[in-house]
């Protein structure tokens, strides 16, 4: 095999591409923006959403690019005025469906939902803006059935009207979850994302991991949590961090507006994680901002009741106690569970104070799993 | 009479180790009780480990299985653009007190109204009358040329295993088996030029040999009897009359390709034919053409009836083997293709049946005879074989026909079916049942042959041609299509999903611009990109329809714009 032989031309110019790679891929490596809703790189090509067409010499129709593997030679347009054609079509048929489309104010860009529903909630709109798509062209029936009160679990918004079956949320469950929570009921204009039974997904074996809420390309699968904070004034910041509940590592992005958590959002390009998250590190951040949080030490006096006190006179009164432990049961008695939460450092600087302090390996972390 | 009822272990038991089991499985519950219930939607889930959310979803994409009663219970009613024209309207309220609902063509359109209630298909007339009646056999060829698949159809003897041998069946298996080697029928049946005559029109020979050179295995062969093309009728005379023929052939495919199993995939509309066809495997079994070892040649060939559940994308390939695995029925991306990733990703050839029943005769008298029956007029050089034609509508003689390909149109609808009915004209005929859309004015002068038709921007295809006359309101006719086609998009792709739903709220009135030119623009728009961009068939031929009647019926679509803009007042 000669070296030529791994090369595609590329509207025109000769690229190279590895075994098995999709003309897509190809595409993306050289920068082409060929359109997609259906696409996440994570999972499995699925080929719905046809907007990746492109054309390719010999062939009568356009072909899918995210479904068809680059071959030696091969000769592509990503991008002429028919494609484009279809391209606008294409969104504007998706746009007529969505219940955002027909309730943008005129002349704003049909599809527009608030980037705090998640991730990728931005993707049709960018889109329609990129391509002009009209709102009002191909009007009729809206599809899908929103969940409102219907599933009133804490964490996922399940607004189907805004749905453009394109399937990332029940592959990415499957795929990536394994949960299988999520498929596809009914068929044509009439699908409908549901789950068992069409039941909530709190009786589902849905684990609110939130992946699906941060793969939709619409917002219709939305971030409870996040929407709280929808009306909170600033614009949004992200800090890369790394998630703080367990060990594994996850990347994960802190959405602020100004000094206020609004939202949890994985890093898709994280190493550990790729874009997944559980139901802790996505949705459990309220502590942080609670009003309930503890600031202060606390202390209980002869009563029995807790009075805030300082650092030193907390941490006397702790040494104390295990002073009284240790001469009175010995190192044994005393076992040392750090929190999930608290830090790698601090973590290790439990197990030094048990270990060294006391002589004893009764250490533990609650997150073990 | 007492009739032991099996429990939910039984039924689990009986099909849990058997190939493709899903659908016999959810067939087995829903036939004991009426619908598919909760536990027996669990119990199947648990037994073949289908996650739960996914059965359910899968159990919705078909039409026939309900998850509440009445369901199986309930009488359903064809509303196919001929059995509308045959009262289906008017059957359909006369049953409305016994929770009749409707369901699309159901293949008996030489013969309407088809109503099914339980395991029965029903002839119904307008007032309501059911009568239970045989698949209508088709009448002698007019002309009296020789005919391939249906040479004996007619004989009443050919169903049962002692009248098709009596006629040279299973000849042709026996020369496959015990005379030939599989590379002497694949050059055989390549030289017939024998092409897939469900409407894809593949190659046959090549298409075995994909399979016979694929590595892997077990390889399977499937025949596809989910005949589901509105005004297609044909396969289902075949397996109803002459079901050893389709047997043969799946074997000589078999043979050729080294497959050691069969599945034939049979629409759920046809429920006495699954009966027919499992009686004519005991036969065969019996008599040594199909089980362990077929006629002492070491190879086993063994054929699973499987039946669908009201689906007409099952009758795409891909979906199909999907449905067979038990998988939500959507298409499959390809490549790669079914002749080497096909029934649980081993090499499968899937065959409709009216090309699989053309292979025996084929096999037993030679390539050139099989050829030689293609149309020898004047004029016309070069047509190899046969296709049936399923020809209903406003014709005298409505029934299947075998032509030779490559016979005028005009000589079909005139001389061998009587032409319309008196006093009135043709004003146009749909093609491949309704993926190919309308032919009228010049082009009723095609020849039924693929070039021919496709000069027209339409297509034979599975070769359904139903005829409307000078009465028939053609935007009418082409919403009827237009909402069968929204009606089984699988919802896979977005141009189809979204396509079909919107040019039949086009094509119905009930949505779309009142002003001609806007209306005409939307239409092309949507039919352009659909046939462009569609991941299967269905979307891609589900357009012509529309620009068939935007092409050629123009004035009846201004009428119909301008009438839905006036009923629409202000509607954008």
């Amino acid at each position: 095999m000669s070296e030529r032989q791994h090369t595609i031309f590329l509207d025109g110019e000769e690229v190279p591409f590895r075994d098995g790679e999709t003309v897509y891929e190809v595409s993306e490596r050289h920068r082409r923006e060929v359109p997609t809703l259906c696409y996440d790189p994570r999972l499995e090509a699925f080929g719905a959403c046809r907007l990746c067409v492109v054309e390719v010499e010999g062939l009568r129709n356009p072909v899918a690019s995210c479904t068809t593997k680059a071959t030696a030679g091969m000769r592509v347009n990503t991008r002429t005025d028919v494609l484009e054609a279809h391209r606008k079509t294409l969104l504007e048929l998706v746009a007529s469906e969505s219940r955002a489309a027909a309730e943008a104010p005129a002349g704003a860009v049909p599809g527009t939902v608030d980037p705090l529903r998640g991730y990728a909630s931005q993707e049709l709109a960018t889109l329609a803006s990129r391509y002009e798509v009209s709102g009002e062209r191909f009007a009729g029936a809206k599809s899908g059935h929103s969940k409102g009160a219907d599933d009133d679990n804490p964490f996922i918004l399940r607004d189907y009207d805004l749905c453009i079956s394109c399937y990332r949320c029940v592959r990415v469950c499957a795929e990536r979850e394994g949960d299988y929570a999520i498929s596809v009921a009914n068929r044509g204009f009439h699908t409908q994302i549901t789950t068992e039974f069409d039941s909530k997904l709190s009786d589902s074996s849905c684990t609110f991991c939130g992946q699906c809420v941060q793969t939709c390309p619409t917002g219709a699968l939305a971030d409870k949590k996040a929407l709280r904070k929808v009306d909170v004034p600033g614009e949004l910041q992200k800090t890369r961090t790394i998630c703080p509940y367990c060990g594994v590592g996850c990347s994960v992005d802190i959405v602020t507006k100004g000094e206020e958590i609004v939202a949890v959002q994985p890093a898709m390009d994280g190493p550990a994680n790729e874009g997944a998250l559980c139901i802790k590190g996505q949705f459990a951040w309220d502590h942080v901002q609670h009003g309930d949080r503890l600031k202060t030490p606390f202390v209980r006096g002869e009563d029995g009741e807790l009075r805030p006190a300082s650092w030193d006179e907390a941490l006397d009164r702790a040494a104390a106690g295990f002073r009284k432990a240790y001469a009175e049961h010995g190192a044994h008695a005393i076992y040392a569970i750090a929190s999930g939460r608290a830090p790698h450092e601090s973590a290790y600087t439990v197990q030094k104070f048990i270990r060294a302090g006391f002589g004893t390996n009764y250490i533990d972390n609650c997150s073990r799993a | 009479m007492s009739r032991t009822v099996a429990t939910d272990a039984e039924i689990l038991a009986r099909w849990k180790e058997e190939p493709a089991p899903l659908l016999p499985l959810l067939h087995a519950f829903h036939d004991r009780d009426g619908f598919l219930s909760e536990s027996s939607i669990r119990g199947v889930a648990e037994t073949l480990r289908i996650p739960l959310a996914d059965l359910y979803g899968t159990i919705t994409f078909y039409h026939f299985f309900r998850t509440f009663p009445p369901g199986k219970a309930a009488p359903r009613v064809c509303d196919g653009p001929v059995c509308k024209t045959r009262g289906a309207d008017a059957l359909l309220a006369a049953l409305e007190k016994d929770g009749a609902t409707p369901m699309p063509c159901a293949g008996r359109c030489d013969e309407p109204v088809p109503v099914l209630i339980g395991d029965t298909q029903f002839v119904g007339a307008a007032d309501g009358s059911l009568v239970e009646r045989e698949t209508p056999r088709p009448a002698p060829r007019p002309d009296g040329g020789e005919e391939c698949v249906f040479a004996h159809v007619r004989d009443p003897a050919r169903r049962g295993i002692d009248g098709y041998l009596a006629t040279v069946g299973y000849a042709g298996l026996r020369r496959a088996f015990c005379e030939w080697t599989p590379e002497r029928t694949l050059e055989e049946i390549d030289a017939s030029g024998l092409a897939g005559r469900g409407g894809a029109g593949f190659p046959t020979g090549r298409k075995w040999r994909a399979v016979a050179e694929a590595a892997g295995g077990p390889k399977t062969i499937v025949c596809n009897a989910d005949e589901g093309e509105p005004g297609c009728f044909k396969d289902r005379v075949l397996m109803d009359h002459d079901p050893h023929a389709t047997l043969e052939g799946m074997a000589i495919a078999a043979r050729a390709t080294g497959a050691t199993r069969g599945f034939i995939y049979l629409r759920y509309e046809y429920p006495h034919t699954q009966a027919i066809l499992e009686n004519a495997i005991a036969e065969a079994e019996a008599h040594g053409y199909l089980g362990a070892d077929v006629l002492g040649s070491g190879q086993e060939f063994r054929v699973y009836v499987r039946r669908g559940a009201g689906a007409y994308i099952c009758g795409e390939e891909t979906s199909l083997l999907n449905s067979l695995e038990g998988k939500h029925p959507f298409p499959r991306n390809r490549p790669p293709f079914p002749v080497t990733h096909g029934f649980e990703d081993t090499p499968t050839a899937v065959n409709n049946v009216e090309t699989l029943c053309s292979v025996g005769p084929i096999v037993a008298r030679g390539a050139d005879w099989y050829r030689g029956l293609g149309y020898r007029g004047e004029g016309h050089g070069d047509h190899a074989g046969t296709k049936l034609v399923s020809l209903s509508g406003d014709v005298q003689r409505p029934g299947n026909y075998e032509v030779p390909i490559g016979l005028p149109l005009g000589t079909l609808i005139h001389d061998w079916a009587g032409g319309p009915r008196e006093g009135r004209t043709v004003q146009a005929v749909t093609m491949a049942g309704l993926s190919g859309g309308f032919l009228a004015g010049d082009a009723l002068d095609v020849t039924l042959d693929e070039p021919s038709i496709r000069a027209h921007g339409s297509f034979l295809g599975a070769a359904g041609i139903m005829v409307f006359d000078d009465s028939r309101n053609m935007v009418e006719v082409a919403a009827q299509a237009m909402s069968f086609f929204a009606h089984e998009s699988c919802g896979k792709c977005f141009p189809c999903r979204i396509g079909t739903q919107r040019l039949t709220e086009r094509l119905t009135g009930a949505a779309g611009p009142a002003d001609l030119d806007a209306w005409t623009a939307e239409v092309a728009d949507i039919g352009r990109t659909m046939k462009a961009t569609s991941a299967c068939g269905l979307g891609m031929a589900a357009p012509l329809v529309a620009e068939s009647l935007v092409r050629r019926f123009a004035s009846q679509v201004a009428a119909h714009v301008g009438e839905a803009g006036e009923r629409g007042g202000e509607r954008a």
